[in-house]
Formats: C-alpha cells, sequence, structure tokens
C-alpha cells in the first residue's frame, strides 16, 4: 500500500519510514464523514430531479464530505484504544460530523434570509446540523418553503444517522467498554449476553443496521397508507423522523400538516417502538415472539406513556375546560410525541389545540416529567431513561427502608434481579451530572439572554433531545427568535452531550484523558 | 406510672416552648389589641400548664429506634402546625381555616410567605407569626445537632452533624439541647439588639431579630426590609450569614475558636458561594453590589428578607438565586435547603464517577472535615438527593396542577421546599400570598413541611405509613382468616353433631 510521506519532525511520523497516522478519532471521523457523503449524494441526485434549488451546494458538500472523509479514513490507523480514549473518540467524532454536516445549509444560504452575516448563518447551520445529528428536532428554520426537497431530505437523513449512531454506540459499543446501556438492560432481562445480540460487536452493529432499516422501510409504507397514497417524499420524511425518534419535518407544521388521524394514530406506533430497544426488536423478529411484554422496562415505558397520557387529556378537558375528542387526539399524540423523545407536533398553528405550551402548567408539568425520562435504554430516544428511572426509584425506597433500619443490608432489585451496587452507583451519579447540567446550562442559556421558562424548556429538550420547548421555544415556534447566537451554540453543545449520555463530551475534554497514568490509585475530593 | 414515649416526650417539650412563647406574645400585646392579648394570653398559659403537667408523666425512652425518632419528629411537625392554625382561626387572626393551616406552616418551617396583613394585625398576632417562626428554627437545629447523632448514635444519616465538631458542642443530649438554646437565644438576642441600634423600635426589632436568627423571614411589612435604612440592611445581612453558618459557627465564635472557622471545607464552600452568586447577579445585570449580596445572603441562608423587587432583576440572577437558594445554609443552621454540605459532597461524588469511568478500578475516596465517606453513606446520600428532586418536582406539578403558571410553579417549589418563602411569578419578592388561589396556598403547606421535616425524616415517615398500613392489612387478613376456619370448624362441628 502506499504511504503519504508525512514527515516524522512534525510528530504525524515515527523515523525514516512513512507511516500512517494512528488515530482513532481522525479514523472513525472518515468513516462517519464517508457515510454521510454517501447520504448526500442521494439528497443531491433527488435535489436535481425535482426543485433543483441547492443541487451545486449539495454536490459540493457531497465531494467535501467525501474527500475528507476519504482522506481521514486513508490517512490514518485505529490504534489500540484504551478505554479513556474511547471517550475522547466518540465525543470528537460527533462534534467534527456535526461540524461537517453544518456544510450543506451554509453552501445553500439556508439561513441568509433577512440580510443574516456569515456568522449567524454559521450558527445556524451548526445548530440545525447538531439538532438533526443529535434526533432532537429543534429548529431554526424559519422559512420552509426556500430549501429545496433535497436538502430537506438531507436534514431528515441526519436525525437517521443520529439515531443509528446512538443505538450503536449504546448497545454495541458502550457496553464494550463496561459503560452505560447495556449494563443496565443486562441488570434486569433474562439472558444477559444476549443483549449484545452476537459476541461480535460488528456483527451486533450489523444486525441492528438492518432492523433499524427495515423498522424505517415500515415506517414509510404505513405512513404512505395512511396518507391515502400520496406523497412517497413525506412518507419517507416523516418514516426516517419517527424511526430515529428524531423530530424533523419538512412542514412548518409537522404532523400537524397532515391533518388525518390516521398518520398521527401511525406515527404515534411508530414512535412508541422507536422509542423501545431495539434489541427487543431484533429478538421479536429473530424468534418471532414478542420479548417486549417480559422487558420491565419496556412495561415502565407503556405504562408511563399511558398514565401520563390521560393525566394530559384529564387536565386538559377538566382544568383547561378544552373538548374531551380533540383534547385525547392532542394529549395522547404531544405526551407519546415528547415521552418517546420524538418531538413531532400535531400543532396546526400557534394557539391551536396542539400547541402545548396553551394547555396550562399542569399539564406542561407532565410533558416536562416524561421528555426528562426519555425513553428505554438501546434504543433511539433521548433523556434519562426509563430503566434508569426504575433504579432511581428503587434506590429512593432502599432510602427509605435503610432510615428506619439504618444498619439494614437492602438490595437494589429490578424485577428479581439484584443491580450491582456499581451498576447503582453509576446510575446516581448519571443523574446528578443530569441534573448539574440542566442548572449549569440554565444558567448559562439565561444570562446569554434567554426567558425563565422558555429556557428552562430549552434546556431540558436539549439534554433529552426532545426537539420542541415550552414557552417561545414550543411546538409551533423556532428557536431563532428567543436565544441568541451563543445560546444556539450552547443547546446546540447540550442536544450532542445529551445525546452522547454526558459522558463522552465530558470527558473528551478532560486533559487526564490524554495522559496515561497508572490505573490503580486514590482520588481524593 | 410514666408513659415512655420518644414521640410523645418531645411533642411535649415542644408544646412547653410554644406555650411559653405564646403566653410571652400575648403579654406583650397588652395596650395595643387587648383582645388578641387576652386570647394569647389564656391559650399560652392553658397549653403551658398543660405540657408542664404532661411532662412529669412521659420520659423519652434511654435508646429509641431510628424509625420511631423520624415518625416522631413528622408528628411533632404536624401538631406544632394544627396547633398554629387552630391559635390563628380560633382567636380570629385570620378568618379561614385554610388560610391559618397556611400561616402556620410558613411561620414554623421558617418560610418567610404570609397572608398576615401587617396593617390591621395586631402586635401580638405579629410577634406570636415571628414566635413560630423562632420555635421552628430552634426545633431544626436540635433535631439536626441533638437528636440525629446523639439520640440515634448514626452516621448513617449523611447531613446531620457526627465526629468531632459535633461532640465538642453536643457531648451528651441534655447538653447539647441546653447550650443550643443558650447558643440560639444569645445571637438573638443579639440580633435584637443591633435592630435596635440600627433605629428600629421594640416592636419591629424584636420581629426582625427573630426573622433573622431563626431564617424565618418574617417581618410583618408588605415590603419586607425595603422600607428600612442601610444600617438596618447591614445588621440583617450580617445576621443571615451567621444564621446560615449555622449553631457551630456561633459556637466557635463565642469560644474564640478561629482554626476550626478556618479548617471548615463547608464554610469555605458556602462563603465561596455566596461570593459567586453575589458577583454573577452583580456583574452580568446593572444592580448594585450591596443590593446582589443581600439577596444572595438571603436567599442562600433561606431567610428570605428582601430589599428590592428582585423578581425585576432579570433571568440570570433569577436563576443564581434560585440555585442558592436550593443548596441552602451550613449544617446546624435552622435554615433548609440541599445543605452546602451536601452539594459539595455530591459534586464529589460526581466527580469521582468521572474518574471511574476513566480509570475503573481506581479506589476513589469521598472526604468530608478528614472523614473519609463508605460508599453505603454515599449510596444514601444518592438516594436523599432523587428524594429531593422528586419533591420538587411533585411539588411543582401540584402547584402546577393548582393553577399556578409553570415558572411560578417551579420557584415557588423550589422556594417552598428549601424553606425560603419569596418566588417568581404569582408569589413574588415579598413573600404575599394573596396572589396564589386558594389550592396554591394549601399546595405549599405539604412542601414546606417536608422542606422542613428535611428529606429523611420525610421517608421515613412515609416508609412507617407504609409499613403500618402493611401490618394492619396483614392482621385484617389473618383475622378473616381465622374468623373462616372457626366458622368452617363451627359448621363441621354442627354437622358432626
Amino acid at each position: 500500500m502506499y504511504r503519504f510521506p508525512i514527515p516524522s519532525a512534525v510528530g504525524l511520523g515515527q523515523g525514516p519510514h512513512w507511516r500512517k497516522f494512528r488515530s482513532t478519532t481522525l479514523h472513525v471521523t472518515g468513516i462517519s464523514l464517508a457515510a454521510v457523503s454517501a447520504g448526500l449524494l442521494a439528497c443531491t441526485l433527488l435535489e436535481a430531479l425535482t426543485t433543483g434549488r441547492d443541487t451545486i451546494a449539495l454536490a459540493v458538500s457531497t465531494v467535501l464530505a467525501g474527500i475528507a472523509g476519504g482522506v481521514l479514513w486513508y490517512l490514518t490507523r485505529p490504534g489500540a484504544i484504551s478505554k479513556r480514549k474511547v471517550f475522547a473518540t466518540v465525543g470528537w467524532t460527533w462534534i467534527l460530523t456535526t461540524l461537517v454536516g453544518a456544510v450543506p445549509y451554509l453552501l445553500a444560504g439556508t439561513f441568509a434570509h433577512g440580510g443574516s452575516g456569515f456568522v449567524e448563518q454559521a450558527v445556524n447551520s451548526v445548530f440545525e446540523s447538531a439538532s438533526g445529528f443529535s434526533c432532537t428536532g429543534s429548529t431554526v428554520l424559519a422559512d420552509f418553503e426556500a430549501p429545496g426537497l433535497g436538502l430537506m431530505m438531507y436534514r431528515q437523513l441526519t436525525q437517521w444517522y443520529g439515531g443509528m449512531g446512538v443505538v450503536v454506540l449504546a448497545v454495541a459499543v458502550l457496553p464494550f467498554l463496561g459503560v452505560g446501556g447495556l449494563e443496565l438492560i443486562s441488570a434486569e432481562a433474562p439472558g444477559t449476553s444476549s443483549d449484545r445480540l452476537t459476541p461480535r460487536v460488528s456483527e451486533t452493529a450489523r444486525r441492528l443496521w438492518i432492523v433499524y432499516l427495515g423498522f424505517t422501510a415500515l415506517a414509510a409504507a404505513a405512513l404512505f397508507m395512511a396518507d391515502g397514497f400520496s406523497s412517497v417524499y413525506d412518507a419517507v420524511a416523516h418514516a426516517l423522523s419517527v424511526a430515529s425518534t428524531g423530530g424533523f419535518s419538512p412542514h412548518p407544521a409537522s404532523i400537524g400538516h397532515f391533518g388525518s388521524v390516521a398518520v398521527e394514530t401511525v406515527a404515534i406506533v411508530f414512535m412508541i417502538l422507536g422509542g423501545a430497544s431495539f434489541s427487543l426488536h431484533w429478538r421479536a423478529v429473530a424468534t418471532r415472539t414478542l420479548p417486549h411484554y417480559r422487558n420491565s422496562e419496556f412495561r415502565m415505558y407503556l405504562f408511563l406513556l399511558v398514565m401520563c397520557s390521560a393525566a394530559v387529556i384529564a387536565l386538559m378537558w377538566l382544568k383547561a375546560g378544552l373538548p374531551l375528542g380533540p383534547s385525547i387526539r392532542a394529549g395522547v399524540f404531544n405526551a407519546v410525541s415528547l415521552g418517546t423523545s420524538t418531538g413531532l407536533s400535531n400543532a396546526t398553528g400557534a394557539g391551536s389545540l396542539g400547541d402545548y405550551v396553551t394547555w396550562g402548567a399542569g399539564a406542561q408539568f407532565v410533558l416536562l416529567f416524561l421528555m426528562v425520562v426519555g425513553g428505554c435504554t438501546g434504543s433511539t430516544a433521548g433523556g434519562i431513561k426509563v430503566m434508569r428511572m426504575q433504579v432511581l426509584g428503587v434506590l429512593m425506597v432502599r432510602s427509605i427502608r435503610q432510615a428506619q433500619t439504618p444498619r439494614a443490608v437492602i438490595p437494589v432489585r429490578l424485577g428479581r434481579d439484584v443491580i450491582g451496587e456499581g451498576v447503582v452507583s453509576r446510575v446516581a451519579g448519571f443523574f446528578l451530572l443530569h441534573f448539574l447540567l440542566v442548572i449549569g446550562g440554565l444558567l448559562v442559556i439565561t444570562a446569554l439572554g434567554g426567558e425563565l421558562e422558555t429556557s428552562l424548556g430549552a434546556v431540558v429538550s436539549a439534554l433529552g433531545n426532545m426537539g420542541p420547548a415550552l414557552g417561545e421555544a414550543g411546538p409551533t415556534a423556532d428557536f431563532a427568535a428567543p436565544f441568541s447566537l451563543p445560546a444556539r451554540l450552547a443547546l446546540a453543545l447540550l442536544m450532542i452531550v445529551g445525546r452522547l449520555e454526558i459522558l463522552p463530551i465530558l470527558l473528551a475534554v478532560v486533559p487526564h484523558v490524554y495522559r496515561a497514568r497508572a490505573l490503580a490509585r486514590v482520588v481524593r475530593h | 406510672m410514666r408513659i415512655v414515649s420518644w414521640a410523645l416526650a418531645s411533642l411535649i417539650d415542644a408544646g412547653l416552648a410554644v406555650g411559653v412563647a405564646t403566653l410571652l406574645c400575648g403579654l406583650a400585646g397588652i395596650g395595643d389589641d387587648n383582645a388578641d392579648a387576652f386570647a394569647f394570653g389564656v391559650v399560652g398559659a392553658a397549653c403551658t400548664a398543660l405540657t408542664a403537667v404532661a411532662r412529669r408523666r412521659v420520659a423519652p425512652p434511654a435508646r429509641p429506634t431510628a424509625g420511631r425518632v423520624f415518625a416522631g419528629i413528622g408528628l411533632l411537625w404536624t401538631v406544632l402546625v394544627l396547633f398554629g392554625a387552630a391559635v390563628y382561626a380560633g382567636t380570629g387572626s385570620l378568618g379561614r381555616l385554610d388560610d391559618a393551616l397556611v400561616e402556620s406552616a410558613a411561620g414554623f418551617s421558617t418560610s418567610a410567605v404570609t397572608l398576615l396583613d401587617a396593617a390591621e394585625a395586631s402586635r401580638t398576632v405579629v410577634l406570636f407569626r415571628s414566635a413560630t417562626g423562632w420555635v421552628g428554627g430552634l426545633i431544626a437545629i436540635l433535631i439536626a445537632v441533638v437528636t440525629m447523632p446523639v439520640v440515634l448514635r448514626s452516621t448513617a444519616l449523611i447531613g446531620y452533624t457526627t465526629g468531632r465538631r459535633g461532640q465538642d458542642l453536643v457531648p451528651n443530649a441534655s447538653t447539647g439541647i441546653r447550650r443550643v438554646l443558650i447558643l440560639y437565644s444569645g445571637f438573638t438576642a443579639a440580633c435584637v439588639a443591633a435592630y435596635l441600634l440600627s433605629g428600629l423600635g421594640p416592636t419591629d426589632a424584636l420581629v426582625v431579630g427573630l426573622g433573622t436568627a431563626s431564617t424565618g423571614g418574617f417581618t410583618g411589612r408588605v415590603d419586607s426590609l425595603a422600607g428600612y435604612g442601610g444600617g438596618t440592611h447591614a445588621v440583617a445581612a450580617v445576621g443571615m450569614l451567621v444564621a446560615g453558618a449555622g449553631i457551630f459557627v456561633i459556637w466557635w465564635i463565642v469560644r474564640g475558636r478561629v482554626s476550626p472557622l478556618w479548617r471548615s471545607q463547608e464554610l469555605r464552600v458556602f462563603v465561596l458561594l455566596l461570593a459567586v452568586a453575589t458577583a454573577a447577579i452583580a456583574i452580568h445585570r446593572d444592580i448594585g453590589w450591596g443590593e446582589a449580596g443581600f439577596m444572595a445572603v438571603s436567599m442562600m441562608s433561606t431567610t428570605g428578607f428582601a430589599v428590592a423587587d428582585w423578581t425585576g432583576w432579570g433571568e440570570s440572577a433569577a436563576v443564581v438565586l434560585l440555585v442558592a437558594a436550593g443548596i441552602g445554609t451550613m449544617l446546624g443552621s435552622p435554615g433548609g435547603g440541599m445543605k452546602v454540605m451536601r452539594a459539595r459532597l455530591l459534586m464529589g461524588s460526581a466527580g469521582g464517577e468521572l474518574r471511574r469511568q476513566l480509570d475503573p478500578y481506581a479506589l476513589i475516596l469521598v472526604r468530608r472535615d478528614g472523614e473519609t465517606l463508605t460508599r453505603r453513606t454515599l449510596d444514601r446520600l444518592g438516594g436523599h438527593q432523587v428524594a429531593f428532586v422528586v419533591l420538587v418536582g411533585s411539588g411543582a406539578m401540584l402547584l402546577g396542577i393548582s393553577g399556578v403558571s409553570l415558572l411560578g410553579s417551579v420557584w415557588g417549589a423550589v422556594s417552598a421546599v428549601s424553606t425560603v418563602g419569596p418566588a417568581m411569578g404569582e408569589i413574588g419578592a415579598y413573600g404575599r400570598l394573596e396572589g396564589l388561589g386558594r389550592p396554591g396556598r394549601l399546595a405549599l403547606v405539604p412542601l414546606m413541611m417536608g422542606g422542613r421535616m428535611s428529606i429523611p425524616p420525610l421517608l421515613a415517615g412515609v416508609g412507617l405509613v407504609l409499613r403500618w398500613y402493611r401490618v394492619a392489612v396483614r392482621q385484617s387478613r389473618f383475622q378473616s382468616r381465622l374468623a373462616d376456619r372457626r366458622h368452617a370448624r363451627s359448621e363441621s362441628g354442627n354437622d358432626d353433631g
């Protein structure tokens, strides 16, 4: 193989021979950008065949992403990856992919309305890209008619990439490192090793891709039929959104654009499935059974969705005095949409029944609770995750019992299984970090000029990858008006932090990660 | 024959304190509104006499169990609040029973929210409202400093004072109670004297002094301390700082011990947080450093005094104050909140978890004043934090359902659980509850009481109630089975016959 002549004087090579630069981060980023480039190519073709407004921008972006990805992939080789480096790799890969993913918007001038300068356009592009890749679905796009169909499809595609990326991260990569989702799943579900689906992580990832692809195709077909076979484009665009629990829509009124109960019902079903573990879906397909009902997390997830939907409907009907039928429709859709961290809306406009910011504080609190909880572990959904909430609930109950009998040894149980103390303290630590990030994010966003209620909703929404927030950033509004440019950047960062479940981004910026240290040591706080 | 019960004994002691306070309020009100003074005097005298007699009949057990003590604490606060409500309603100070309940809960929980109209309320009523806060603060200190570490002899409940500094002030229960009573009374007297010197009248000085020492924040005026001069503000700021720092700091100051003051990590963090909060408010907005510092101390000590309408200071200042109120005071203070020490340990614990991700085999120790905390203790701390968040979250939801705005609900819940009082939204900077509807006011009662009891007794109370319920269900099932069996036997006997 030909090796590029990289001078050792700058530290990129070693000795007299030319070698590839060893960097797992850049190598993985290269592969990621190549994948994005493939998606961009498809969108370029779509744009060229339909509206044709942004063809050049998309084509240039495709070439740029392809070259960048190819060069990074070719020039680098993955090194022996240590546990510490993995976080940095994951964190930086997402950041770099998000930045490159913003290029199509920038080149197409998507945010060049109203005399906005380069900086504003760049910030908006990064925000939109981060929102897409993190499957958040918040937007700063004001004019939905300006971008071409290809660019809008690229916008939908970013969230689809992000959804799959996170599934692989949560179920395939992070458990390999002993962190996060799978350990939680394995603590509860019977046959813990099968949650990796196969002994090989790459094979697991491949199978999850298959499930994800099939799931998306099924969603597209169902939406196409529910919409009366009217638009393949809309069906595919929204299927990408519900499968990834992203929440972007090519229409300003989101699902409300269709005004169809059938479409909303199909979206509800697929959003619920999108918020459930993809490992369970794989097992359901592979074994032709329904393992979902034996999974306590899934049962709790459904229970929460049902109870919160009922609470929202009751509050809308009894407290806000809204009519019962439309309240059921709007309440269930929005509760499921936010409970699965999708963020689609069935509001037809500001102040319409689906606009939940008009429902009163009680109903909004129920929705806020759902936003914090999020979906199941191993799914594309964001939030703290139902399994973690279960562990926290049991931890609290144990605190109650230990307050009465301080010397008792009380294990934490989920179902019949005892959760290890390490997992319990990790979950408690995660919850604490999430809580601190909400507080810190709120301080930053309000300091940057955000209104308090809107900022609270936006921070919770960004960290939980929901999409719409509260107040001025509700389901019928965009994030451009209520937030300044620095606040938008901060929210974009929070979206990625939330999507990667906090640790990778936090640890990616800790200098300690990049230093060689002895493993066993004492840290004093 | 003496009844041995920790709950009854503590209830009688608290009743004695409240009785004496009510009697003194009645006596102090003579000459202003004699009807009120007479009514309060009679109630106070009756309560004092009753509890003094009952005190001879009841004794605390030598070694009470944790569950019983926690349940007793819950019972104690509940009875005190009901007593206060009965006094307000019975004497006609507040016309409606629910208003009386809210006012009483606000008083005993040392929250600076009120429904009393200072212009109309008599001196007796205003003093009684202040006195309830003072008694509430005293009981909170005694529970944290004496009951938990000494009576329970348990270091399990992090957040209560144990170890060397605890034994220094409280070598045993009786000495501890005596010292705390002297220190707390002395500090209150010093506050009152300082207010008198700053130019306040005797009644105002007494009311504000009681509100400062107990972190109650009640002033008897609709604009809190905004109408007073700079001298009064300075006295209030220093008083709140000391009250928020807690009884141990007062003990060290009284004994002239400088080294524990320097060595205390908690005090350093408390002062540092105050400085940061002040700077964050003053730098970002065009607000004077004095006002910013005053409000930071007021919120962090969970007193709730206000020198200006801070709700108009901007969003970031409001969030800083909200966080300050949520963190709260140092251990051994009558104030509420999560407590500085717990917040610091939680931060240490979170940092430890981050480190553990990098080095899974690392031995990570979290220390507090030289003591290494066990994993078990840290897990309990995690449970405590979850319970705190759940209490605030469910409180906010309760307020939201009862018709309060979203912002008002969040702020109101944090403020009530931290026993501050004033909040953004309907309650406002001066803690006036007229802006809240009746359901909203009633929703504040469990939150204020939950915050006052603090989480472990609250959790244990809930647990004990659940356990009693379970035992009762089991017993009733057993009885019904027994009855069925007897019935079956008697029937088979009849058949044989």
